[in-house]
């Protein structure tokens, strides 16, 4: 069983690698270079793919969460904190190819426009996520209290959303794309998507073993340090 | 009903009574917040300080220092004696727990703002009377929400090693939509001279709905001695 579980992996990180370097051709080799963005536009075919991927991860990290305080099951909490972490790491992609976007478009590498202040509120909302969690000692408690801020978290999104488009926008709200563009973007999408996907099913793997490792250890720690036991022992 | 706000009100005495007697609180996050005023003051140099306008903005900073403060000390203070399990133990709903800790919160943060805005206006030279009506309904939407996750996650929180600044990093991004929608409002209303927007309200008035709602939903599985 384990060695057809290790066959599938590799066949699923080798067919994302093969479709990137599809991708990447298509991005470079088949779609036009774009007339006033020039080869910065190219940045584009990575970060709304990587974008929208965010938000499955940050989606897939509410659910976990729901799950947890619906059947308190530590699989839920694992999965959770798999996602969340992939989220953070996707996100960081989307705010330094936005950045990167804006240097060319806007001159600047920061600007505090709707949908830039947006994605570094939902980095910091997830980013917080991960970093209160080993402050708390108590495996169930971290769990409950990560499950809670998930919920919250993710309820956050559209609120910031909302608030966001208070603000003085110079971001393109939509993209005139001609056909080849459109067809990349696309192809972009699969090898990606597959990419997050892979990254949250490794990493809830791994939390996972440490999970099991840490529930090993609880149970053997109270024997272990019981006086009389020792004393009987020796 | 008139139960169930009796108990909210049996709560949210109780702290409040501990608080007048012992003065812990308010004091700290008094003297918390003019610090704030100050030290923006200073950081900001007598240009940006002219504008009026960073008062806003700092006053945010001393009202989500203060109001974090207040959050866990109103929570510690059940920590004491096992005062917490007591109250657990008395035949009320834990969502009027939270009702009562939240009107407490809210009347520290009130009792807070009292203090430290006249401060920031004298120091910033702001001029409130523009709109000190459209000034206080802002500042009280965005309090509302700001308590509702304050008191909720003081509570979450309030057993584990993460007090100190540590409960600011769990409630700041969460709160950061109420900071835009206020601050934005707040730049219309004083900066651009426009009159408050129904628009900006409706939306601090959903903030606070859903994160009240949410909050309460929730307050339950989180509470524990």
């Amino acid at each position: 069983m384990k060695e057809v579980n290790k066959k599938i992996m590799t066949a699923y990180w080798l067919t994302t690698t093969v479709l990137f370097a599809v991708s990447v051709m298509l991005v470079f080799m088949w779609t036009p270079v774009e007339q006033t963005m020039g080869v910065v536009q190219k940045v584009f075919y990575l970060h709304l793919p990587v974008a929208i991927n965010t938000f499955i991860a940050c989606l897939v990290c509410f659910i976990a969460s729901v799950g947890y305080l619906w059947q308190r099951r530590q699989a839920w909490d694992d999965l959770a904190v798999s996602s969340a972490k992939v989220a953070v790491l996707l996100c960081g992609v989307v705010l330094l190819t936005g950045m990167i976007w804006g240097h060319s478009a806007w001159g600047v590498w920061w600007t505090w426009s709707p949908r830039l202040t947006f994605s570094l509120v939902l980095w910091l909302l997830y980013v917080a996520y991960l970093v209160i969690r080993p402050s708390i000692e108590s495996r169930q408690r971290r769990a409950l209290v990560s499950a809670v801020y998930g919920v919250v978290a993710f309820l956050d999104v559209p609120l910031v959303y909302l608030s966001v488009k208070l603000m003085p926008d110079i971001h393109p709200s939509s993209i005139a794309l001609g056909t080849e563009m459109k067809l990349t973007l696309l192809a972009c999408m699969i090898p990606v998507t597959l990419l997050s996907a892979g990254l949250i099913a490794v990493r809830f793997r791994l939390q996972r073993a440490e999970s099991s490792a840490t529930e090993t250890t609880e149970e053997l720690e109270p024997q272990a340090i019981v006086p009389g036991r020792m004393g009987g022992l020796a | 009903m008139t139960q169930v706000l009796q108990q909210i009100a049996l709560v949210s005495g109780k702290d409040l009574r501990i608080e007048a007697r012992s003065r812990q609180t308010l004091g700290l996050v008094v003297v918390l917040g003019v610090l704030i005023v100050v030290v923006l003051g200073l950081g900001l140099g007598p240009q940006q300080v002219k504008s009026g306008m960073a008062a806003t903005a700092v006053l945010w900073v001393a009202y989500l220092f203060g109001g974090v403060l207040c959050f866990e000390k109103t929570m510690a203070v059940e920590r004491h004696d096992g005062a917490l399990a007591g109250l657990m133990l008395a035949p009320i709903d834990r969502g009027v727990i939270y009702a009562g800790k939240l009107l407490s919160n809210l009347t520290l943060m009130v009792a807070l703002a009292l203090v430290v805005t006249p401060v920031a206006v004298i120091l910033f030279g702001f001029d409130l009377s523009a709109a000190p009506l459209g000034f206080a309904a802002i500042m009280a939407g965005g309090f509302v929400g700001f308590a509702a996750i304050g008191t909720l996650f003081a509570a979450a929180v309030s057993s584990t090693r993460l007090q100190g600044g540590l409960l600011a990093i769990v409630i700041f991004p969460v709160c950061l939509p109420l900071v835009i929608v206020s601050t934005q409002m707040m730049m219309r209303l004083f900066g651009d001279g426009e009159p408050l927007s129904g628009t900006g309200l409706a939306v601090l008035i959903a903030f606070d709905a859903i994160y009240l709602a949410v909050s309460w939903l929730v307050f339950e599985l989180i509470l524990e001695p």
